[in-house]
């Protein structure tokens, strides 16, 4: 009888150690994500009611604040005075929509962690500060303002930077939204609308978008064609009217349909500067796919960029893929067919190029500091990757200020700085083109002079439509930037 | 462990409730005020009155109890206070109102003892049935029936010239009264139904006949369910009939058959019965049920999992945001304000209690007492297990209140009476 009783009374102490498992599972295993979860209504009060520290520009310039509620003295607001202009990097905490941008990346310093997890609870044991930080970015407020001035309401992306650190300077994109209205009473339905919205404003078009990059990706090609010795500057190709694609019906013809020089022979400097396609779709057939793709690489395409933020990965097509296909390797050569390429990207090539062929890892974040203004910890820049030899770089980085002295990228001529660039008009079946524009300056920089490079990209040829040209929309945008960096 | 060490730790529970309405307060502006000093008074009276009524007619008790039961209902009750303020005060008076009810038990049993319920086994069945099926009266009469959240639980007594009402849930005192039915009839009965006649396989099958009281077992847990859709009563009745049967006759063949029974009852109630079907079905996902009948889990889950090791601090999480929160589901509320450390302290603390339980069970030498204690300890430990199991969403959610925790008068008088019975069991197989 006693048996019976012991064993039940065992089955029953045995359920509630399975109910002392089961609520240590909840409340420590599943508890983050649980406490974390955008459907706990808790995560308002706790991420977006509780004060986080400012997100400020590189000059000091408040990006994002909190403060007190006026309808509970406990609980805090966020606002981002400068509304639409920083919405995809500095990003948003919302209630119904979670977090983006710096606000999600930087949440732990944003945010006290004096909280009730077993990492924050350890860390306040130890003696750990548990004091919100604020987070200095790299961007410089006046040149994001210019350059989302210059892009204006055509749709598109700017990213300036820093060639020597990777400091990103400015990174633009439109359309935008304004992240106070999804932290405000009516977040519900500017969600919505933004989610619906077919031009996609939420995203960062300077990270998350790829694009064909047309005549800019000569930049790449040229290089593979220096740095393997195959060519040089003054190297002579032939200058047909058309270049017929072997084994196809259809041929690679200059922009305007013409000759590239005197329908003899043309030097790879005349047509890098006019940018004629025949030249360096040959180049490109010379080179082979195989040897494109791995200058490519180099230069950090089909890999992932690190960066603050994930961004798509750049595509130029697989080794052995196009390696027998000539007319493949000719388009791919000047930027079409299947490559794609992210205009942060685009800014690390023209990066590239200014500094010596060394590319720096990127980044958005200059330093984090405490609430009493102590830097906590400070951007290390490091190397990405070499994409060219310091002698190549110097080549293209005449060729590129030739473009911008007398080629199409004339409309990115800042009076009394060297300029280098490269335009792009990258083609897209059935729609107005693209306009590309990467570049750099100033040309021979001394050490410690301010140096920038940046690519711009104006979609669907923006406010020209079919007329568009990278030269006539893009070059002129990067230069209003470029103009504003260097006091001008 | 002493008299005297039962009142001091009865005193130190009544401290923590004192200090946690005191914490309470401040949280939200205020100092120490008269809450603070109600409250201290009030668990001091009933728990301390039920300590010296304990004194004076059952001096042999076990102090185990008490003082466990104490810490679980303050613990419970700074919860309620944090959520409900008006409802913590309302509750400060059922605990008085239980505290004296239970003295009068031990009173009333003074010289007869628990033996006296053998003799009235049928009369208190009759009566234990009534109070089950009494939620079932029209709501035209006087003392009537209502449902709440549909469940058919209480009973009401309108005040005649007044807008007042008494409500109680019968079901509360029915299953005490079942209980001691139960053990007086296995008392008697138990030797005979263990009595193996003949094998089903590895299964030692008693005679037929009596199969009978599982029958029984599951045809009122049936009725309980089809005509109040109780869910949570239903499991427990049912629980503490099988429980109870295994124990007298040592049979796993009435453990395995109400399994079976059960299993089968609950996919019939599944087909059937829409609202067990949406409860199934939360239960197994609830996040994609949230916005109906996953609701309260999600909730749940979400006050839990926020509360992670040491809790927000009590007034300082959203417990408020759990539907039923200082019912059903006030093991949620406070695992997210005291963290793991309260919701383990509180398990600890029905561990304790039940394992109290049962070792008055297991050293009891009458047959009865034996049964009685074991049967009581299994409805207390039952109750627990189908409430806590539905918040930690190990068994679908059923409305049962938390023994000692959840806000309720009626439970609260029903669980301090199965404690002063155990205390009563304990004291006589002292003598």
């Amino acid at each position: 009888m006693n048996i019976a009783l012991r064993r039940a009374a065992y089955a029953i102490l045995t359920a509630f150690v399975v109910l002392a498992v089961s609520v240590t599972y909840i409340q420590v295993i599943a508890g983050p994500d649980l406490r974390d979860d955008p459907r706990n209504p808790r995560v308002a009060a706790w991420r977006t009611g509780r004060q986080r520290a400012p997100i400020v520009s590189a000059e000091g310039q408040i990006l994002a604040l909190s403060t007190p509620s006026p309808d509970d003295p406990k609980l805090y607001e966020r606002a981002y005075p400068e509304g639409g202009l920083y919405a995809h990097t500095v990003g948003f905490s919302s209630v119904l929509y979670g977090s983006q941008g710096i606000e999600r990346t930087h949440a732990t310093d944003l945010v006290s962690n004096r909280d009730a997890t077993i990492s924050g609870v350890l860390h306040g044991l130890l003696g750990g500060d548990t004091r919100p930080r604020g987070v200095r970015l790299t961007l410089q407020h006046t040149l994001q303002t210019v350059a989302a001035a210059a892009l204006g309401q055509q749709r598109g992306s700017i990213v300036a930077l820093d060639p020597t650190t990777g400091a990103i300077l400015a990174m633009v994109t439109f359309p935008t939204f304004d992240p106070n209205d999804l932290v405000g009473a009516n977040a519900f339905a500017a969600g919505e609308a933004l989610e619906n919205d077919p031009d996609e404003p939420l995203r960062n078009r300077a990270i998350d978008q790829t694009y064909p990059p047309g005549s800019i990706f000569k930049v790449v090609t040229t290089t593979s064609g220096l740095d393997t010795g195959l060519v040089n500057a003054s190297s002579e190709f032939p200058d047909p009217v058309a270049l017929a694609l072997v084994g196809t019906d259809s041929t690679i013809r200059n922009s305007n349909a013409r000759v590239c020089h005197d329908g003899v022979s043309v030097t790879l400097e005349h047509a890098f500067i006019k940018s004629c396609n025949t030249v360096f779709a040959q180049l490109g057939i010379d080179l082979g796919g195989d040897q494109l793709g791995r200058t490519s690489a180099a230069f950090g395409f089909n890999t992932a960029v690190p960066f603050d933020f994930d961004v798509l990965t750049s595509f130029f097509p697989r080794q052995g893929t196009i390696q027998n296909d000539p007319a493949a390797t000719a388009q791919s050569a000047i930027g079409q067919r299947d490559v794609q390429a992210t205009p942060l990207l685009m800014a690390l090539v023209a990066g590239a190029v200014a500094n010596n062929g060394t590319v720096m890892v990127p980044y958005l974040v200059e330093e984090v500091f405490t609430s009493d203004g102590v830097i906590e910890s400070d951007a290390e820049p490091t190397i990405w990757r070499r994409a060219l030899s310091p002698a190549s770089a110097a080549v293209l980085s005449d060729l590129m200020e030739q473009v911008v002295i007398s080629g199409t990228g004339r409309g990115a001529t800042v009076p009394g700085v060297r300029i280098a660039g490269k335009t792009g008009t990258s083609e897209i079946a059935g729609e107005a083109p693209h306009a590309w524009f990467i570049g750099f300056g100033p040309v021979g920089a001394k050490p410690g002079e301010p140096r920038i490079a940046i690519a711009v990209i104006v979609e669907s040829g923006g406010d020209f439509g079919e007329s568009a040209t990278g030269g006539t929309v893009a070059a002129p945008i990067a230069q209003q930037v470029l103009a504003a960096f260097f006091g001008i | 462990m002493t008299r005297r060490a039962e009142a001091g730790l009865i005193v130190a529970a009544a401290l923590i409730a004192s200090v946690g309405v005191a914490i309470v307060e401040f949280t939200r502006g205020n100092w120490l005020n008269a809450q603070v000093a109600l409250t201290f008074l009030a668990f001091v009276a009933s728990f301390g009155g039920v300590h010296l009524a304990v004194i004076r007619w059952a001096p042999g008790a076990s102090s185990l109890l008490l003082p466990t039961a104490t810490f679980l209902t303050a613990v419970g009750f700074i919860e309620i206070y944090r959520i409900d303020s008006e409802a913590a005060a309302l509750q400060r008076w059922s605990l008085l109102v239980a505290a004296a009810t239970a003295s009068m038990v031990l009173w009333l049993l003074r010289r007869t003892g628990v033996a006296v319920f053998r003799r009235y086994r049928y009369v208190i069945l009759a009566i234990g049935v009534a109070f089950l099926l009494l939620p079932l009266l029209p709501n035209s009469w006087i003392i009537h029936g209502a449902t709440v959240n549909g469940s058919r639980l209480w009973v009401r007594l309108d005040i005649p010239g007044t807008l007042r009402v008494l409500s109680f849930q019968p079901g509360e005192i029915a299953k005490i009264l079942i209980t001691i039915f139960l053990a007086s009839y296995l008392a008697e009965r138990a030797e005979a139904m263990s009595v193996v006649s003949r094998k089903i396989g590895p299964f030692k099958v008693p005679e037929p006949r009596h199969l009978g009281p599982v029958i029984i077992a599951g045809a009122a847990a049936s009725l309980v369910l089809i005509y109040q859709r109780d869910l949570g009563a239903s499991l427990l009745l049912f629980g503490v009939f099988i429980g109870m049967l295994y124990i007298a006759t040592g049979r796993s063949f009435y453990v395995i058959t109400g399994a079976v029974l059960a299993v089968f009852g609950g996919i019939g109630a599944y087909a059937t019965f829409d609202h067990v079907a949406r409860r199934i079905e939360a239960w197994l996902d609830p996040f994609s049920h949230i916005t109906d009948a996953g609701y309260q889990t999600v909730q749940g889950l979400f006050a839990m999992g926020s509360g992670a090791l040491t809790g927000s601090g009590i007034g300082l999480g959203r417990p408020d945001l759990i539907p039923a929160v200082t019912t059903d589901f006030i093991f949620a509320a406070i695992a997210e304000e005291m963290g793991l450390a309260g919701s383990l302290a509180v398990l600890a603390g029905f561990s304790l209690l039940i394992a109290a339980g049962f070792g008055i069970a297991i050293r009891s030498r009458d047959r009865f007492r034996k049964y009685l204690a074991s049967g009581l300890t299994i409805v207390i430990s039952l109750q627990a297990i189908i409430i806590l199991g539905g918040v930690l969403r190990l068994l679908p959610i059923t409305g049962l209140t938390l023994p000692f925790m959840s806000y309720g008068g009626s439970s609260l008088l029903a669980n301090m009476v199965i404690v002063t019975l155990l205390l009563r069991v304990s004291h006589e197989e002292r003598l």
